[in-house]
């Protein structure tokens, strides 16, 4: 390892004088190579220039990076025009686009989807809608048959002027009063049955929530009054039956009742 | 305002979206260094080439991977590319000599210079040497020469780039000078004049 020796140099800098007493061989092979860069720091590169004047063998280090650092420029200005060939570029425009064009198509179906989400909510929503109100006119036609007053669900008919007296004497009359064919005692279904109604000849079946249900007892005979079918030897045999009564106070459908 | 004006997190925002044009300033201006650096750590134009386009691709399919407060983008570009030189030359270590090896010099660019043959054909040959000796350093002594002597960069910008300190730039540029200067005194085959720490 040399030492650099006593600094003979006149400069008046004291902290280059320092830095120049400082810096040895090692010092010299880590940073004094730096000396010719342009970021190297002006003490450190008048230190190195210093040592190298007085050390043979930094100086002979320093001369032959030099012709290295030559070669090295040589390389870099041989290179200096290079670039990636035009081919990388083709195949990274035709990458843009084909995400650009992606990136459409699933947009798209984003907002395809966003739209037959919002229009199912709809329809669920009125669904919904459409069944609450249905319900609470069947209650309500409920309530309105069980009043005993609500004489405009009664079907008006050919015995239409029977069933007048019927009601005026309605209070009085026992459920299970006999009438002749086509007299009916008149009783409202409190509940619901599960049985089927049976549409009558020519009726077309409406809302239910402008029907009532009326229990009525007849003659199996009177069926044939509504467009049935009778078996003339049971005719006179009584029966029970569900009236599904429309709006306009006609019979829709009828079932009987077990 | 001319496009190549706008800021790198301007262009990149538009070439996300899908602007051709945008893209192709950041590719225009960071391309060639990019390619220069591959090209000179792997010693193979077509490796060289396969890292632009990877780098590049890193931009247009995950963006967000590039956080501007954490630098800019050259240096963030610089990063994927270093990953996928390095990435390169674990897998292929041999390929590399071979393929410098079987290099012809219509590849690189000659500046037209008044010389006679005699000597364009020494400089050629002083290039090879150097190339080939830059080429046989190990890859991270190999990235500090090429980064601050060929790339001219400072050693706060390769510190950057390659996400070191500063101190560990310096210590393996100073390992990777100290053995380029031994492997060109022995390829010159002229004794030694000084060993500079090589081993």
């Amino acid at each position: 390892m040399f030492r650099a020796g006593p600094a003979r140099e006149p400069s008046s800098l004291r902290t280059v004088r320092k830095a120049v007493a400082m810096m040895n061989c090692e010092e010299f092979e880590l940073r004094g190579l730096d000396l010719d860069r342009a970021d190297a720091d002006p003490q450190e590169s008048a230190a190195a220039a210093k040592h190298a004047e007085i050390c043979r063998r930094c100086s002979a280090m320093l001369e032959s990076w030099r012709e290295v650092k030559c070669n090295l420029r040589l390389l870099r200005e041989s290179t200096r025009l290079d670039s990636a060939p035009a081919r990388v570029e083709m195949r990274l425009k035709q990458e843009l686009r084909t995400r650009r064009e992606a990136r459409v198509p699933r947009s798209a179906v984003a907002v395809a989807a966003w739209a037959f989400a919002a229009a199912a909510l709809l329809i669920g929503v009125v669904s919904w809608g459409t069944w609450q109100r249905t319900r609470h006119g069947q209650e309500s036609s409920r309530q309105k048959v069980a009043v005993p007053g609500v004489s405009t669900q009664i079907p008006a008919g050919p015995d239409s002027d029977v069933l007048a007296s019927e009601r005026e004497n309605e209070n009085a009359l026992p459920v299970e009063a006999k009438k002749s064919s086509g007299n009916a005692k008149l009783q409202v279904a409190k509940d619901e049955d599960p049985g089927k109604f049976t549409l009558l000849p020519g009726s077309l079946p409406t809302e239910t929530e402008e029907t009532a249900i009326v229990r009525v007892r007849m003659q199996r005979g009177a069926l044939g009054t509504l467009g049935f079918a009778v078996n003339e030897e049971r005719a006179g045999e009584w029966i029970q039956v569900d009236l599904l009564v429309s709006n306009d106070g006609l019979p829709q459908a009828v079932r009987l009742v077990r | 305002m001319k496009i190549l004006d706008e800021k790198p997190d301007a262009l990149l925002n538009r070439a996300v979206r899908g602007d051709e044009q945008a893209f192709l300033a950041l590719y225009q201006k960071h391309q060639s260094a990019l390619y220069r650096y591959a090209l000179r750590m792997t010693g193979s134009q077509w490796a060289a080439e396969e890292v632009v386009q990877e780098v590049f691709l890193v931009l247009i399919r995950e963006p967000q991977k590039y956080q501007a407060e954490r630098g800019e983008l050259g240096a963030f570009l610089y990063g994927v590319a270093r990953n996928r030189v390095m990435k390169h030359l674990e897998k292929t270590p041999r390929e590399l000599s071979l393929d410098v090896m079987n290099a012809d010099g219509s590849a690189w660019y000659e500046p037209e210079d008044p010389l006679t043959p005699m000597m364009i054909a020494e400089k050629r040959e002083r290039i090879e040497q150097v190339r080939e000796a830059v080429l046989g350093l190990p890859a991270e002594f190999r990235e500090a020469v090429v980064l601050c002597e060929l790339e001219e960069m400072s050693y706060q910008e390769a510190a950057s780039a390659c996400g070191c300190p500063i101190g560990t730039i310096r210590s393996r540029l100073h390992r990777g000078r100290a053995l380029l200067l031994a492997k060109l005194e022995l390829l010159r085959d002229v004794p030694r004049r000084a060993s500079a720490g090589a081993k």
